[in-house]
């Protein structure tokens, strides 16, 4: 009486073998969506009047669970999609491009977490299938950094272009092995210029492999996801569809349900140096009508606590740039190649160009990369960006610190809207200088956050190999220094 | 003594002294102490054949009657334990036999043992397994008139005039008030008596739950039951309930009970899932099946609380099972009528201890604009209240002065009014019973609107002597209208009543949108949607189609065995819409979501019974069956967002959606078997089998077959006791049942498309990592008991303890997700529950103008978490809003523990401060409270005056924790009395820091709001008590002497005031009502700004033509 069952127990909607290719293309939409919307306020691009989604530019503690979900979501997403990519195709001689391309993305993938939050499960993560592991133990961040890079250079080599692709479901390249080999080492560069303060000598000898081996320099090479407008929203911009539907989506200027605008620093700063990017990334809304000029921009201070009289004055991301739903967003840029070079020659590892071509090249190209994200909207003028590279050269008579001062401010303005990454960079280099926000009932004294809390439920469900990562790097707290930012 | 052995006795010649009957009886009388009525001269001359020494070694009365008149032409019937009649068998003709059959008259059915004397006289007899009787009639009332007086143990005593001596008559007996419950409708709808049974059982009457009514009758059990934990969601009308017997069983699975009706299971799901402890949108208590049966319709209810009542019904009925028993129709002349109407009002109790000395503001100042009121809408740290004028979020000029009557102000009064007319009738082959039912309920919330219809049919027909069938039908037109959202703030009308500013009249901020049709703001949170605009124009609707079918054959194929089919279907169809309107300030563009589902439940049965008794001593019950259950569930979610045309809702409207089909297959097959065995019905044992393959588990172990053994034992039908006892009587049982995973597809790894417009893409379908070994858990149960009724009933104990233990609980064990799932499918884990029940029925009063009964009920839980995950000792079930609390399960604690974080303090109870932020360094998640309610009581009591009637019930549960959402957020927001200190010159606030140094600061008046926003971080603030005691129910009642009013050819009719949730006598938390739950899912201990609780009062018609 139960010979049936088994097709009973089958889901009719649901299929039993893998399709490596749709669920690569799954992480790579996962793996681009994680961005921490809240470091937009840390990195005093955005902020709001409100507590709750000002968290990110008031370090208000009461929210402090606000950064949780960014940590969960990436394992049984992006993470575990990876995982099951990888074992799927990974036997297969024929399939080692498919591996190679999804080692790589689990590298960012990865990279993105441990940056956030230092020590995370890394190893022993998303065997839960697999290994029936559901209790994986936290690697050091010095483990993980040296597993990503060692990820990346052999994935760098492992790719064939004579061999099978993704093609088509691979959003960032379309299959193809030559860009993928240069994202692996820019990817490279970035993760070993990460490792400067912490141990110099590991981080020349990842940087110079990383230029050895072929790093982006050219705009059509840059890792980018291209996105639609309309549609699921799994196939929208992520960033531009997190800010549209928390505060922007009504587009007057004042209807913002969670009271956000671009903060201050980040308008001033742009308006006092006469930066083309300001009319194209911000508006403010006069009658109800998007306005660019730069003169009336503003940006709004993160220290109120209620609804400013003026909101509706205060600059707003761009509908047609920042929040189009269907812009590109950028994984991997020119821009950013070019300051790590800059630095690279500052430091000495790098003699394939000087500071200042290299300098000015990333700005140029910073400049540049709004026509990628925005078509139409996103131009700025080779006119525009000489006149902004003459008035703001690199002072190379400067110290170290001045220039690094210069190369990453400009960073700081070509990674927007990528504030991860921007945290990153300024954990690291300590760049731009930013006034911390010392709002009432803070988190962290007044000082910006150095890394992010391990989720409450990794306390419920995970407790002994949290707990063994916190003795190793120190409390879980907002001011505690993950393993590349130890001074 | 040489004692002659009993089966000797019939080889024996004639001795010597063999003593003559007359000789025989005289000895039977003195010896056993009982009085035998006989015809005068119906003895002489006969010869008992038994020598004394014979007659002496017979245990009872009866067996020695039996052979005394082996071999005579007499006979003897058992009028009482100590009254006998003799007669003779052969004293033939018609004319001084009197026959018939008595019937109970509520089902129908045959009445097992009813006592029928001719009144004035000894001369009388008992009625057989059929409910027939035969009585001689003695000779010297040859010719005259005469009166049968029947009685039965719960029946009303009824004196019948017989007037034609030649066709045997046909008696009904009406249940009587106070029911001694003596047959109690078991499992697989057997009627049996209740001292034959191993386990605690009770029923509940069908008229309980119809005068002071709640809409859904599970809701109405609470209190009733000893060891039954029913709870009402605070959900508004047509919600759910959550019944718990005898604490909870599973982890995670279903903890509920299988609700039966006539004799075959319902399908009790809630549309598209229970809501959940912090869901947004569609995060609504869409109503449970159980709430699709009409009060009106019901006969009884039984409740079979332990295993071993379970055990024929399978795995489903590990948590225990409601046998809901419906009304049937009766043979008479003409059609019977029974029309019921009840009509009541419901308003919201205000619970609220808010502050009222600072009003509407921030930083101590009261706002002057309307950006500034906007900004403040939900703040009240302003000003000190004096009368003053100020600016609301309406922007106009209003007086700074408290307003503490928001709850009524923002709330409705609901009603509810329900009609049912019944006809019934029948011939000796067919009869039947037709209910029409109409309810039709508003909320408390203007736009909340319920309205079920319900057509119940059932016929009940004798094809011939050996073969009756019996169908029913019932058909539900259920409509639901703006249900309201629990959970999160957004769509959720209570949280701008229960947290506005303490000096706005709620009212103010009506009608919540502007010209433009766009939501008019009154806080700086969008999240919390003004409830007024939820009210205007949220729209949420759904439709319920229900068909429950069932027919049965039964075939009295030979004497004492029965053969029956039965195939009952359960199906409806239903569809919800929640629109969140273009306009609202959080989704500006507006949302949808739609469920389209057509769920179904079949079961096929059949049974075969044999029933029989050896030399009138043993009993022998076996019954054999297998049963197929088919269960369906084809679900559509359509969900999407942004209305392209705004305000135009319609899914072909959306700017993004998508369509989900889901569709669920679950088959059991079970085959089983029962014997009954019964020495002298005074020992009675039980013994069930039953084994069950599951669809839904791995095929290497998807079969168990599992036991359960019981006994009675009648101590006061075996010794002789103090004659002010009627019944003492013990029982025990051990019950194993076995079950299979609730849901299908938990096996293999599966993967699924995921909606996209680009690109296609997949992904695993759960993140639930499946199990391809499951097999199937085992829940085990002990159970003793101890029934006495003395003094004819007045006065009723029944005790009964018991042990329950899952084991291999199936598990959707919450894991961490860097296992790259979020659960996992596991065979794992150990519950306990260990309880007691104690049951006290008297009656104090009991006389003709005046009487008084009482029953009492209280049972008590202990439930322990033994076992979980290998080298886990805790798992989690839900989460607050906001991770303020979590319901975890933990090794060697209760079943649902309440967890959160505390103020670190030291070793002296001082609190540590972390002196960079000023705040109380908080404590890691820590263990708060008890979810659920280890201790439940129920009194009621029932005076009788005349035509008067007077029902009340008080009821308590005590010993559970709840974690208040409410009071988070009335604490951050200024409301909370808690809030207070500081207010005038900042707070000081002193401990130790961190180092463990001496720390004191001063919370300047500006940061206050900041500083109690904060408290949110330590849930123990948070955590009450929730015991509680309450005045449930009171009916008064007035029963109309219809005899005056002949004309009216009214049978009965009486008239009644009915009032629920009347008063709280006693309760430990300030703010919220101690039952404010609003899910029937298996997280309970959280309060979440569902709707306030409310006071029901009403009027209750019932007349019978």
């Amino acid at each position: 009486c139960t010979k049936d069952f088994q097709e009973i127990n089958t889901d009719p909607e649901s299929s039993t073998t893998i399709q490596p290719a749709y669920v690569f293309t799954k992480a790579q939409y996962d793996g681009a969506k994680n961005n921490l919307i809240l470091l937009l306020g840390t990195m005093q691009y955005t902020t709001s009047f409100n507590d709750v989604a000002g968290f990110g530019s008031k370090y208000v503690s009461s929210q402090s669970q606000q950064s949780m979900a960014q940590f969960s979501n990436a394992y049984y997403q992006e993470i575990n999609e990876l995982a099951l990519v990888i074992n799927a195709v990974k036997n297969d001689p024929e399939q080692v491009n498919l591996l190679a391309s999804a080692r790589i993305w689990r590298a960012y993938c990865f990279s993105r977490i441990t940056d956030l939050y230092g020590d995370i499960p890394y190893t022993e993560a998303a065997q839960g299938y697999t290994n029936s592991n559901y209790k994986p133990a936290y690697d050091p961040q010095r483990s993980i950094y040296l597993d990503m890079l060692k990820e990346l250079d052999e994935s760098a080599s492992g790719l064939n272009a004579a061999k099978a692709t993704f093609g088509q479901a691979d959003l960032i390249y379309a299959g193809n092995t030559v860009k993928w080999k240069k994202f692996a080492y820019s990817l490279m560069l970035r993760l070993g210029m990460r490792l400067t303060k912490v141990d110099a000598a590991l981080a020349e000898t990842w940087v110079k492999k990383a230029i050895a081996g072929g790093v982006i320099t050219d705009d059509a090479d840059i890792a980018k996801i291209n996105y639609m407008s309309a549609g699921q929203d799994i196939n929208k911009n992520p960033i531009a569809l997190s800010l549209y539907n928390s505060d922007y989506i009504k587009a007057d200027g004042n209807s913002n349900p969670e009271g956000g605008k671009y903060q201050n620093t980040f308008i001033t700063y742009m308006k006092n140096n006469k930066d083309p990017r300001l009319g194209i990334l911000s508006v403010v809304y006069v009658n109800g009508v998007a306005d660019t000029s730069m003169a009336i921009q503003k940006g709004m201070p993160a220290t109120l606590s209620a609804k400013p009289t003026d909101f509706v004055t205060y600059s707003e991301p761009n509908q047609k740039t920042v929040l189009a739903l269907g812009g590109a967003k950028l994984i991997y840029t020119t821009a950013e190649t070019n300051f790590l070079l800059a630095e690279a020659v500052l430091r000495g590892w790098y003699t394939g160009g000087t500071a200042t071509t290299l300098y000015e090249s990333g700005i140029r190209a910073a400049m540049k990369q709004w026509a990628i994200i925005a078509p139409s909207d996103g131009i700025i003028s080779d006119l525009q960006i000489n006149t902004y590279i003459k008035y703001h050269p690199l002072n190379t008579t400067g110290t170290f610190d001045a220039q690094m001062q210069q190369i990453y401010t400009e960073y700081w303005l070509a990674a927007f809207p990528d504030a991860q990454e921007a945290f990153a960079s300024y954990r690291r280099t300590g760049y731009p200088t930013l006034v911390p926000v010392n709002y009432v009932g803070n988190a962290t004294g007044g000082r910006i956050f150095r890394r992010m809390l391990y989720p409450l439920s990794e306390q419920n469900l995970n407790r002994a190999s949290l707990d063994a990562a916190i003795a190793r790097q120190g409390a879980d707290d907002f001011m505690t220094r993950i393993w590349w930012d130890k001074l | 003594r040489n004692v002659a052995h009993v089966n000797g006795i019939k080889a024996q010649s004639l001795s010597d002294n063999k003593l003559s009957l007359k000789t025989a009886l005289q000895l039977i009388k003195t010896r056993f102490d009982i009085k035998i009525a006989y015809k005068a001269g119906i003895l002489e001359n006969k010869d008992s054949n038994l020598t004394e020494t014979q007659l002496m070694a017979f245990g009872d009365a009866k067996t020695a009657l039996t052979f005394a008149l082996n071999g005579s032409s007499l006979d003897f019937n058992k009028i009482s334990e100590s009254q006998y009649i003799i007669i003779n068998t052969q004293a033939g003709n018609a004319a001084d036999v009197i026959k018939g059959t008595i019937f109970s008259a509520s089902d129908n059915l045959p009445l097992i043992g009813a006592t029928v004397y001719i009144k004035g006289t000894k001369t009388g007899a008992s009625t057989d397994a059929q409910g027939q009787f035969s009585i001689t009639i003695p000779n010297e009332l040859a010719g005259k008139p005469i009166t049968l007086s029947i009685a039965s143990v719960g029946y009303e005593t009824l004196e019948f005039p017989v007037n034609d001596f030649k066709t045997p008559i046909s008696i009904k007996l009406k249940e009587s008030a106070s029911s001694l419950n003596d047959v109690v409708v078991t499992a697989l709808g057997i009627k049996r008596d209740s001292k034959a049974l191993g386990y605690a059982v009770t029923e509940v009457k069908g008229s309980e739950f119809t005068q002071a009514r709640e809409n859904n009758v599970a809701n109405a059990l609470t209190g009733k039951i000893a060891g039954v934990n029913a709870t009402g969601l605070s959900t508004g009308p047509g919600g759910s309930s959550r019944v718990i017997i005898r604490g909870n069983g599973s982890f995670n699975g279903n903890n509920q009970p299988l609700y039966v009706v006539n004799g075959m299971p319902i399908d009790n799901s809630v549309p598209g899932g229970a809501a959940t402890t912090n869901g947004l949108a569609t995060n609504v208590d869409r109503g449970d099946g159980i709430s699709s049966i009409n009060p009106d319709d019901i006969e009884s209810i039984t409740v079979l609380k332990g295993g071993t009542a379970a055990a024929l019904y399978g795995s489903r009925a590990s948590n225990g099972v409601i046998l809901i028993t419906t009304k049937k129709g009766v043979k008479q002349k003409g059609i019977g009528v029974e029309y019921n109407t009840t009509f009541t009002i419901e308003n919201a109790i205000n619970d609220n201890d808010y502050q009222y000395e600072y009003g509407q503001g921030l930083g101590g100042v009261k706002p002057m604009t309307k950006n500034d009121a906007i900004a403040t809408g939900r703040l009240s740290f302003g000003a000190k209240i004096d009368g003053s004028d100020y600016v609301a979020a309406d922007g106009l000029t209003h007086p700074y002065s408290a307003v503490k009557d928001n709850i009524k102000n923002f709330y409705s009064t609901g009603t509810n009014f329900t009609n049912t007319i019944a006809f019934s009738g029948g011939t000796d082959g067919i009869i039947y019973r037709l209910s029409l039912s109409d309810l039709d309920s508003k909320g408390i919330i203007s736009s909340t609107r319920f309205k079920r219809q319900t057509a119940n049919l059932n016929i009940n027909a004798k094809i011939t002597d050996k073969i009756k069938v019996e169908g029913l039908a019932q058909y539900n037109l259920e409509k639901g209208f703006g249900r309201t959202l629990a959970g999160d703030a957004l769509g959720n009308p209570n949280w701008t009543p229960y947290e506005v500013a303490n000096t706005v009249d709620v009212r103010w901020l009506a009608p919540g949108y502007d010209a433009a049709g766009n939501q008019t703001p009154w806080n700086d949170a969008g999240i919390a949607t003004n409830g007024y605009f939820v009210i205007n124009k949220y729209q949420q609707n759904d439709v319920k189609n229900r068909f429950i079918g069932q027919g049965s054959i039964t075939y009295d194929i030979v004497k004492n065995f029965q053969l029956k089919g039965v195939i009952s279907r359960d199906f409806y169809n239903y569809n919800y819409v929640n629109i969140l309107p273009t306009g609202d300030i959080y989704i500006p563009k507006g949302q949808y979501s739609g469920i389209k589902s057509d769920v179904s439940e079949t079961n096929s049965l059949i049974t075969g019974n044999y029933k029989n008794r050896i030399a009138d001593k043993i009993g022998i019950s076996i019954l054999g069956g297998a049963n197929s259950r088919r269960f369906e569930n084809k679900q559509l979610n359509m969900d999407g967002n942004t209305f392209t045309i705004p305000f135009f809702y319609s899914y072909k409207n959306l700017a993004t959606s998508s369509t989900i089909p889901t569709y669920q297959r679950i088959r059991t097959n079970s085959v089983f078997g029962s014997a009954d065995v019964d020495y002298k019905s005074i020992l009675f044992l039980t013994y069930t089998a039953r084994n069950d393959w599951f669809s839904t588990l791995s095929p290497d172990n998807n079969s168990i077959l599992y036991q359960s053994v019981g006994g009675s034992f009648v101590v006061s039908d075996a010794f002789k006791l103090p004659s002010s006892i009627d019944i003492l009587r013990v029982r025990a049982s051990w019950a194993e049942v076995g079950g299979g995973a609730a849901d299908p597809y938990r096996i293999n790894l599966s993967y699924s498309n995921v909606p996209s417009s680009g690109q296609p893409l997949q992904n695993v379908t759960t993140n639930d990592i499946t199990n391809p070994n499951l097999k199937p858990y085992t829940s085990t149960t002990y159970e003793a008991g101890v029934e006495l009724k003395m003094f004819k009933g007045r006065l009723g104990l029944d005790f009964t303890a018991y042990s329950r233990k899952t084991t291999d609980d199936i598990l959707n064990a919450a894991i961490s997700s860097t296992s790259g799932y979020n659960n996992a499918v596991l065979n794992v884990g150990e519950l306990s529950n260990k309880g007691i029940e104690f049951l006290l029925t008297g009656t104090p009063v009991q006389g003709n103008k005046f009487g008084w009964n009482i029953s009492y009920n209280v049972a008590y839980n202990k439930s322990e978490v033994l076992k979980l995950v290998e080298g886990t000792t805790t798992f989690e079930m839900a989460r607050t809003v906001g991770n303020w609390g979590y319901i975890n399960q933990t090794v060697g604690s209760a079943y649902g523990t309440i967890v959160g974080t505390r103020m670190l303090r030291n070793e002296a109870g001082q609190i540590v401060y972390n002196s960079t932020t000023k705040r109380p360094v908080a404590t890691g998640l820590q263990e708060l409270g008890n979810g659920v309610a280890p201790l439940t009581m129920g009194l009621t009591q029932d005076f009788r005056f005349g035509n008067f009637n007077l029902n009340f019930l008080i009821d308590g549960k005590f010993g559970n924790k709840v974690l208040s959402i409410k009071e988070v957020y009335a604490t951050r927001l200024g409301l909370l009395k808690s809030t207070l200190p500081g207010r005038e010159n900042g707070l000081t606030i002193s401990g130790v820091d961190q180092a463990g140094n001496p720390y004191s600061a001063l919370i300047p008046v500006s940061d206050l709001r900041a500083y109690y926003n904060d408290m949110r971080n330590y849930s123990e603030l948070f955590v009450h008590d929730g015991s509680f005691i309450k005045l449930r129910q009171a009916i008064l009642s007035y029963n109309i002497p219809v005899k005056k009013l002949d004309f009216l050819k009214i049978q009965s009719a009486s008239i009644s005031f009915v009032a629920r949730n009347i008063l709280t006598f006693y309760k430990k938390t300030d703010n919220f009502d101690p039952e404010s739950s609003f899910t029937n899912g298996n997280a309970q201990g959280f309060e979440s700004i569902g709707l306030p609780r409310t006071r029901t009062f009403g009027l209750n018609l019932m007349v019978k033509f």
